[in-house]
This record gives C-alpha cells, sequence and structure tokens, in this order.
C-alpha cells in the first residue's frame, strides 16, 4: 500500500514537468531526516517538490539536498517506503535548512509525525529562551532560579544564597507559572521565600516564555511560564541514563543525580531518576555564611506506554529539602536591623559547619500524575492530565525554651489538577487546541506551631476553560490566539485579632463573614469569588535572510493569592510586620511584546522589547509603625495600584572565527508605580551576561569564559525609616536606610570541558568550573538578605558526567 | 487497548470527586507561645516598701518611674504573658533557666544612673550576671529615659552598651525615669 503510493508520489514528480520561470531559480534547501524517537538517521526517504521535478534522497547520514529551487512558496513532500508521505508548505526566499523528524515503527505505528525541532515553541508568537541538556547538566548544581539567571529578562530573587525564586520581566511569585511534565507546579509559590521545590536534573529542557502565551496551563502568569520538559522516550528496545557528580570546595559539598530509562519495542518504558545534594556553610570572599547549609534528597518514576498513536504515563515525584538560613538574618527588631547594617561583617560567624538550626526551611514536595493521549483520527488529538500534589513546609525559628525545635509555620498544601484538552487540525492551515481545567486546593496551617498562622486555611477552587487556535499559511506566516476563562472561588477560615478586625474597618465591610467571636479573637470565614477572563493573541513573519519578527499582546486577569489576601505576621528577616488586605481585587495586566530576531550560522540576534500595564497591580509597601515588645516595628500591607513597566531582552550569538563562539544576553526593566508616581521596588537593575567559547577541533575540549555585569538599580521607592537608638546616654534618631540598592558589580566564571576516552557505550565528560573566579565581593539587589551579608566568594567545582 | 482509558480516565474523576466531597474542620485557635505583653520593674531600697512598675503592650506611651537621687536600688525585672487574664505566665522563669542563651541589659538616657549585678542575680554557666536583679545607683535628680532589653542568643555575655551583644532583642522597652532630690 505504502510502497504503491510512493511508487505514485515518485511518478507524479517525475511525470511533471515544470517550466521555468522569469524568478531567480538558484536555492538550495538542504537537511535531515531523522527518527522522532531514538534520533537516528533515516536512509532512503524522498524529500520532493510538489509541481517540479525537482527532489532529493536522503543519504546513509539522513542528509538531503535539493538545487535550483524557484523563490516563492512550495510544497515539500516527504516520502519513505516504510512511512505515509507528508507534505509542508515553505516560502523560499533564500537558501534553507529544513530538518524532518518522521517515526518509521511501520509496524506498530501507523503515524508519520513532522516537526522542525525536537522541542516545539510553546508559543511561535512569543520569543522564547531556552536551555538544553548541555547547559543544563553545567549548572545542575544550582536551584532552577539561578540556572535561568543566565537567560535575557529571567533574575533569580532570593533569600540569601539557597533559597531562589525566578523572576521574568521584574515579575515573580504568582505572577510566573512553572509548569513541570505538563502540569502547573503547585507550592507555595506566593512567598518570596519560598522556592519552587523541582530539581532540575529530572528534565531535558527548560523553555522560558515571558508572557502567559500558553493559556492552556493557565491565565494568571502575566510574567511568563517555565516550561520544564523531561527527556522524550526512545521507542526501541534501550537502556539509558546519565550520571552527575558534582564536587564542590564552597561549602565543602556536592551532588548526585542520576537517571535510567528503559525502553521497549512495544512502546512501555520505565524512567527512574534520584538524587541527593549536602552542602555545609557556605563562604563570602572574606568569612563564612553561618548556617547556609543545605540538604536535599529527590526521586522520580515514571511508568508508561507511547504508541506515538496513544500513550500513557503515570509518574510519582518526590523532592525533599532542608535549607539554613544566615544565622544573622534572624534578628529581633529594628535596631537589630540597624546594628546588622551597619555592621561591616554579619555579627555572628561560626567556624565551617555541616549541622543546619534554626532559622531554616523543610519542604516535602510529593507529586502522582496520570496522563493519557490518543490522537483518534489523523486530525485530531485528545489529551487527560491528573496531578496530585502534596506540600508540606515547615520553616523554623530562633526560639526560646527549645522551641526551636517546633517549626513556627507549619503547612500543608494539597493540590488536585485536571487538565483536559482536544486538539484538532482543519486543512494543513488550521489547529485547534480547546479544554478544560478543574482544580481543587486545601491548605492547612497547623496550630501546634504555638505562633499566629502566617497563612490561614483554606479552600480553593478553579474551574478554567480555554480554546487557543493557530493559522499558519506557509512556514513565514502564522497568527495564533487564545481565550481562556477562570472562575476561583475561596473558602478561607481566619483568626483576626478582634481589635485588627475592627481597626482595619472589616466589621463594617465584611460582618457577613464574621463566623465565632472568642474574645480577643474572632474567627472569620470570608467567601470570595472572581472570574478572570485571559486572552492572547499574535502574528510571526518570517523576513528575507532569515528574518523574523514577532507580535503579541497577552491580557492576564489574577484573582489575589492567599498571601495578599491573608498575610499576618512577623518576618525576622526584615523585622517588618505583614498584614493581608481582604478588600484586594483581581489584577489585570496587558502586554505588548515585540521581537525581531535573525537565525545564522555565523550570526543569531534578538531583539524584544515590551510594555506592561497593570490594573489593580498587588504589592506590599510600608504603612504604618506597630509598637510591641520587641520595640516599634514598620507594618508593610498589601495594596492595589497601577504599574507601568517597559523593557527589552536582547540576545546575539556570533561566530568570530570557527570554533570560537561570543554570545551575549541583556535586558533592561522600567517598573513605575503610577498611581503614587514613584520607581517599583524590587525590579532587576541593568544586566549583562557575555560567554566567550573555544572548541577544540581535535577531542572536543571547550573552555568557556563568562562575564555577567549587574549595574546599580537607580530606581527605587524610599521606604527608610526611623529608629531612636541610646548611644552614650542619649536617645538619637537614626534612619534606617533599607532603600537603597547595592553598587553594581562584575563577576566572572570559567568553564573547562574534557571528554574522556570512550567506549562506543559510555560517554563521559569532566568538567572543572570556578565561579565568581576574582573573588570578588558583592551584594545583589534582588537577595533580601543583602544587609546581612555578601554573596559566595569564589567556588571550585569538580564535575563529572557520565551518559550511557 | 480501550479500557485503559476508561479506568484512568474514571479513576481521576472519582479522585477528584472524591476529594471534593469532603468539608473542612474549623480551624483551632492558636495558642501563642513565647508571647511577652508585660515587662515588670520592682524597685526596692532600704526604709520603703517596694513598688513595682509595669509596661504593658497596650499602653500610649512610657510608664512613669520616680526615683530619688544618690540612692541606691535594687531591681529585679520579670516578663509575663497576660494574653490570657486567666492563666498569667511568667516567662522569667523560663529566662533563668536559659541563662546561658539570654541576657538581660539596661541602657538609660538623660540620666546618669550606675548598675551592676546584685548578690541574687542569677549567674550562667560561665559566672556572667543575667542581670535579672540589678543594683541601681542614682546621682543628679533629672529626668530621662531607661530602656529595658532582653536579649536572645548575644554573641557574648559581657559589655557596656547593647551593640556590645549580638544576638536578637526579644525585648525593648522604655520607662521614663523621673529622679527628685
Amino acid at each position: 500500500m505504502h510502497i504503491v503510493r510512493s511508487f505514485f508520489v515518485l511518478f507524479c514528480i517525475l511525470s511533471s514537468i515544470q517550466a521555468l520561470n522569469a524568478q531567480s531559480c538558484s536555492y538550495r534547501i538542504e537537511g535531515v531526516v531523522t527518527d522522532l524517537h531514538d534520533g537516528d538517521p533515516i536512509f532512503g526517504a524522498v524529500v520532493s517538490i510538489q509541481g517540479t521535478d525537482l527532489f532529493g534522497q536522503t543519504d546513509e547520514e539522513g542528509y538531503f539536498l535539493i538545487k535550483d529551487i524557484c523563490e516563492g512558496s512550495i510544497l515539500i513532500l516527504v516520502t519513505h517506503v516504510e512511512c505515509d508521505t507528508i507534505s509542508r508548505r515553505v516560502v523560499v526566499q533564500s537558501n534553507t535548512e529544513l530538518k524532518f523528524e518522521l517515526e518509521h515503527h511501520i509496524n506498530e505505528l501507523q503515524e508519520i509525525v513532522l516537526l522542525e525541532n525536537g522541542i516545539t515553541q510553546v508559543n511561535a508568537s512569543v520569543q522564547e529562551s531556552r536551555l538544553n541538556a548541555d547547559q543544563l547538566t553545567l549548572l545542575s548544581n544550582q536551584s532552577l532560579a539561578e540556572t535561568l539567571s543566565s537567560l535575557p529578562g529571567v533574575s533569580s530573587l532570593k533569600t540569601g544564597n539557597a533559597i531562589a525564586k525566578p523572576m521574568i520581566h521584574g515579575l515573580y511569585g504568582s505572577r510566573v507559572a512553572i509548569i513541570a511534565n505538563g502540569m502547573r507546579l503547585q507550592d507555595q509559590e506566593w512567598g518570596a521565600d519560598h522556592a519552587p521545590n523541582i530539581d532540575l536534573n529530572g528534565f531535558e529542557s527548560v523553555q522560558v516564555v515571558k508572557g502567559a502565551a500558553a493559556l492552556k496551563y493557565g491565565g494568571d502568569a502575566s510574567g511568563g511560564m517555565i516550561v520544564l520538559s523531561p527527556q522524550r522516550i526512545r521507542l526501541k528496545d534501550s537502556l539509558y541514563g546519565t550520571s552527575v557528580l558534582n564536587g564542590v570546595d564552597n561549602g565543602k559539598g556536592g551532588s548526585l543525580s542520576s537517571r535510567l530509562t528503559k525502553s521497549f519495542d512495544n512502546g512501555y518504558y520505565i524512567s527512574g531518576q534520584i538524587g541527593a545534594k549536602q552542602f555545609g556553610d557556605r563562604k563570602a570572599p572574606d568569612y563564612f555564611l553561618t548556617n547556609t547549609g543545605l540538604k536535599e534528597t529527590n526521586f522520580g518514576l515514571t511508568l508508561g506506554r507511547s504508541k506515538i498513536l496513544k500513550g500513557w504515563q503515570l509518574n510519582y515525584s518526590l523532592f525533599q529539602n532542608e535549607t539554613g538560613i544566615l544565622r544573622s538574618a534572624h534578628i529581633g527588631n529594628i535596631q537589630d536591623l540597624l546594628r546588622a547594617i551597619e555592621a561591616e561583617v554579619p555579627i555572628r560567624i561560626d567556624p565551617f559547619g555541616y549541622a543546619i538550626e534554626a532559622p531554616k526551611q523543610q519542604a516535602l514536595h510529593q507529586g502522582i500524575q496520570t496522563s493519557y493521549f490518543n490522537h483518534l483520527t489523523a486530525q485530531s488529538l485528545i489529551r487527560l492530565d491528573y496531578n496530585y500534589q502534596i506540600n508540606s513546609r515547615k520553616e523554623f525559628d530562633v526560639r526560646r525554651g527549645n522551641r526551636s525545635d517546633r517549626p513556627a509555620i507549619d503547612l500543608t498544601l494539597q493540590t488536585h489538577d485536571f487538565l483536559g484538552s482536544i486538539q484538532w487540525k482543519k486543512g494543513f492551515e488550521w489547529e485547534f487546541e480547546a479544554g478544560m481545567n478543574a482544580f481543587l486546593q486545601d491548605n492547612y496551617s497547623n496550630p501546634e506551631t504555638g505562633v499566629k498562622r502566617l497563612v490561614p486555611d483554606y479552600l480553593k477552587y478553579q474551574l478554567g476553560s480555554f480554546i487557543t487556535g493557530n493559522f499558519q499559511l506557509t512556514n513565514v506566516f502564522r497568527w495564533e490566539w487564545g481565550l481562556r476563562f477562570d472562575q476561583v472561588h475561596m473558602d478561607v477560615q481566619k483568626f483576626y485579632d478582634t481589635a485588627d478586625w475592627i481597626d482595619r474597618r472589616y466589621r463594617l465591610l465584611y460582618s457577613d463573614y464574621e463566623q465565632r467571636d472568642f474574645g480577643t479573637q474572632l474567627l472569620v470565614n470570608p467567601k470570595l469569588n472572581f472570574s478572570n477572563f485571559s486572552a492572547q493573541t499574535g502574528i510571526s513573519i518570517g523576513l528575507e535572510d532569515n528574518f523574523k519578527t514577532t507580535f503579541s499582546y497577552i491580557l492576564t486577569q489574577r484573582a489575589p493569592n492567599v498571601s495578599e489576601l491573608f498575610s499576618d505576621g512577623l518576618h525576622h528577616s526584615l523585622a517588618t510586620i505583614e498584614y493581608g488586605n481582604l478588600s484586594l481585587k483581581k489584577e489585570t495586566s496587558h502586554k505588548i511584546l515585540f521581537g525581531i530576531q535573525k537565525e545564522g550560522n555565523q550570526f543569531t540576534f534578538g531583539f524584544n522589547p515590551y510594555l506592561n500595564a497593570v490594573e489593580n497591580f498587588i504589592y506590599i509597601l510600608p504603612t504604618g509603625v506597630e509598637q510591641t515588645t520587641r520595640g516599634a516595628f514598620p507594618v508593610w500591607s498589601y495594596e492595589a495600584t497601577r504599574v507601568f513597566m517597559w523593557g527589552w531582552d536582547a540576545y546575539a550569538t556570533i561566530q568570530f572565527v570557527k570554533r570560537l563562539d561570543y554570545t551575549l544576553n541583556t535586558a533592561y526593566t522600567y517598573a513605575q508605580d503610577v498611581s503614587k508616581d514613584v520607581p517599583l521596588i524590587m525590579v532587576p537593575p541593568f544586566n549583562l551576561y557575555q560567554q566567550l567559547k573555544y572548541s577544540f577541533s581535535g577531542d572536543k575540549m571547550e573552555i568557556q569564559l563568562v562575564h555577567r555585569m549587574t549595574a546599580s538599580q537607580n530606581r527605587f521607592p524610599n521606604t527608610n525609616f526611623e529608629v531612636n537608638r541610646i548611644e552614650s546616654g542619649s536617645i538619637i534618631q537614626r534612619e534606617i536606610d533599607i532603600s537603597t540598592p547595592p553598587k553594581g558589580y562584575h563577576t566572572l566564571d570559567f568553564y573547562f570541558s574534557l571528554p574522556l576516552k570512550n567506549q562506543s557505550s559510555l560517554n563521559s565528560t569532566l568538567r572543572f568550573i570556578v565561579q565568581n573566579l576574582t573573588n570578588t565581593t558583592y551584594n545583589d539587589y534582588l537577595n533580601r538578605l543583602r544587609y546581612y551579608a555578601s554573596e559566595m566568594g569564589r567556588t571550585f567545582q569538580l564535575q563529572l558526567v557520565l551518559k550511557y | 487497548m480501550k479500557t485503559h482509558f476508561y479506568t484512568y480516565q474514571i479513576l481521576s474523576i472519582f479522585l477528584f470527586a472524591g476529594f471534593l466531597a469532603c468539608t473542612k474542620e474549623d480551624p483551632v485557635l492558636v495558642e501563642e507561645q513565647e508571647l511577652i505583653t508585660t515587662v515588670a520593674l520592682t524597685f526596692s531600697r532600704e526604709g520603703a516598701p517596694s513598688e513595682t512598675i509595669r509596661w504593658t503592650s497596650d499602653l500610649d506611651q512610657s510608664p512613669l518611674i520616680g526615683l530619688k537621687s544618690n540612692t541606691q536600688y535594687t531591681v529585679s525585672v520579670s516578663f509575663l504573658d497576660e494574653s490570657d487574664p486567666g492563666a498569667v505566665e511568667n516567662i522569667t522563669n523560663e529566662v533563668k533557666k536559659e541563662a546561658d542563651e539570654h541576657q538581660i541589659f539596661y541602657e538609660f538616657s538623660g540620666v546618669a544612673i550606675e548598675f551592676e549585678q546584685a548578690p541574687s542575680d542569677v549567674l550562667d554557666s560561665y559566672q556572667n550576671p543575667l542581670y535579672v536583679n540589678t543594683l541601681w545607683s542614682t546621682s543628679n535628680s533629672g529626668s530621662g529615659v531607661v530602656r529595658v532589653y532582653l536579649i536572645h542568643e548575644p554573641i557574648q555575655k559581657t559589655g557596656s552598651a547593647r551593640s556590645d551583644f549580638g544576638g536578637e532583642t526579644d525585648i525593648a522597652v522604655d520607662f521614663t525615669l523621673q529622679i527628685e532630690n
């Protein structure tokens, strides 16, 4: 049957006689055809151009070449004896490289899958940045946020040196969605000091989309989305894996991670992953950062069967860590804060140790996921995902009476998330996806802590539906659009201080929510509803000389999170009392992104400016002073304002000479609180990342030098406050300068990769890495503990990567 | 193969629906521990009844302490949790028990008062005074402020100013001093 069809196609090609017309007919199309699943080249595939007698046949390397192609729109056919014929429309304006991936397990699999890359872009009309497996491995020692911070427009918001949250275009927390394995990661993403509970070593690639472009995963991530994808399973009998071993001198620790996959011809596979990490106290250039150790273990197991047309997967993952927080950052009151800011070095420096004492955090994250997909017809695909995540977090403060062993915060967050979608194609041009997302979240705040709950108990229900579509006329024009509607319901039970409840006029506004009176405390049961509408549209146009331009508009609406609504407590590291605000409304963001990029062998660049206007932007700001037994405390409360942001990301890679590559990533963000006419707090300053890489020809040795420059942030709001202190017998007023950002800084990193002599079945690489090569002392504006200590000093690292 | 599909679909719906049916129990009131609502200073001198002045968190201004000039007082401090009037907790005992991890300290402004450990003071395991019981010696008349500190996990246990001790401040409250002839 297929053979017949192939012959027919060949017959068509050979018999068609196309007169050469007047336009230029000197272009070449070349490329490779590989197997979708094992990456093997496919030999003997015929790549032809419909309506002409031009064709090429792939060699043993899968390579094909077609010459003398005329300018204009053509239809390319790829045929192989073991496969169905596929076609793709391409506009030829220059010499073009194409990559086809075919599935040729014809015995069981009746379909050919065609993709431009192994990984499809999340959204073609929004610029995306990507880290591949090698880049991830190189930085496998670090957290997700730090790894991503080499990408333009991505920064990391840190609390000390181990806790880091990714920030995209100056936004973080609930405004950035992390999608792992096709489902959104649910943890305490609202807290600035809560790092995402995920280990990068389980994933093969990371894509960062700077906007809520993939409405399928949510319409509230105005900052952007981070999509983590696991390794694609090979559909043949094989056993393969990767192990990475890191040894690090700073913190005298290291990490080990291993991944092993066994796949079978019949589509079954099993994949396991383990990882462990331990560090002692880290070291700044001149002193130890006492109590900054880290312990982490993670485990993942995936079972599944993939048969291209349909498949299922069952996945379990566990992530556990214990992170020390710099001892000197645990302070009692604002006089302590002033003393810490005035001190040149942290107030408490102990000798090196591995012990992790209070203050510290413990997190345990477990997830079970099942997914199923089925190509109902050649034109449609149904996909179902269900995910259950249980996330427990304990935070320990330094407490009196041996209570330091008892957590001050003890939260258990359970989330059920269901995502079902159907995709279908209409002709060659149209593709649609529609689906439904149901979500239930239950937070339990353990009262055994003996400390007022920071976030209350709540149930959150969310029901979302979406439809997205794209229209692709040729490979040079693509139009995308999407709509999403979410209904959010929160059922919260919280104790308020009765006096506070009345002071903040809640008794007048929300007396309906009052449930029970406990005297000085009042149990309140707010039931809140939010309806959010999100939409996205964008186009991507290919221009001459491999230039491409994109334009996109994204509307997102986000319901306030529990922390913004209900936060209630003392922050020991900043000596502030934080209050949520029950009156907050949903946040609406309009984001316009523009992009121009050029792909090439010697020169690639991209420039991506954007505008972002946010109504009801929820943020925290100082609103007063509260007298306590520890002295006066500044009070910070959540409020809403209007914010206007703009900025740009840019990147370029240049090949100076053969094997010498230069990469530049740079970004700038401007953010202004329009209502108050002051700059927004915690916005990343201008930064620059440069990399110079030389690859040796023979043994593929590689040397890399990385330079990072972070400018000083000159745009910041003044949140300073006064404190009185007794100095030599008199009371003196002092200003505490918590606003002024630290000076800009430069750091240098060095990487050396040495591939070891290998057998065919084992591929190993030894790397030597030095971070902060010059042992520079610097402080980072985006580190919330910058008042207490400098960033880490020089770090030597030895890495062994084994691929088998 | 179709059975696979239904099994998983039904399983997921079942799990989801099962969870929806659950209702949440009312949360329990947190019993705040380590709360100190009251700092009390008891002054005694020879030939007069002792007097206790209390700082409580609901006061609008610093409580007034009236002292006589050129007089020695024995001053003892106590820390109380009076958030539940039915069960007042004396935190001072906990502080005494953990003398190594604590330090009480006084700083004066506007008046010249010298203080030292009282014979009845509590010592930590290195024989440093905790200053829970102190002797205050007033000199000239005048008015000023005394700031009472309870320091947790100080980096050192001796010093002449608050900044010498490090650690974190558990208590920092002001009393107004009026010293008369």
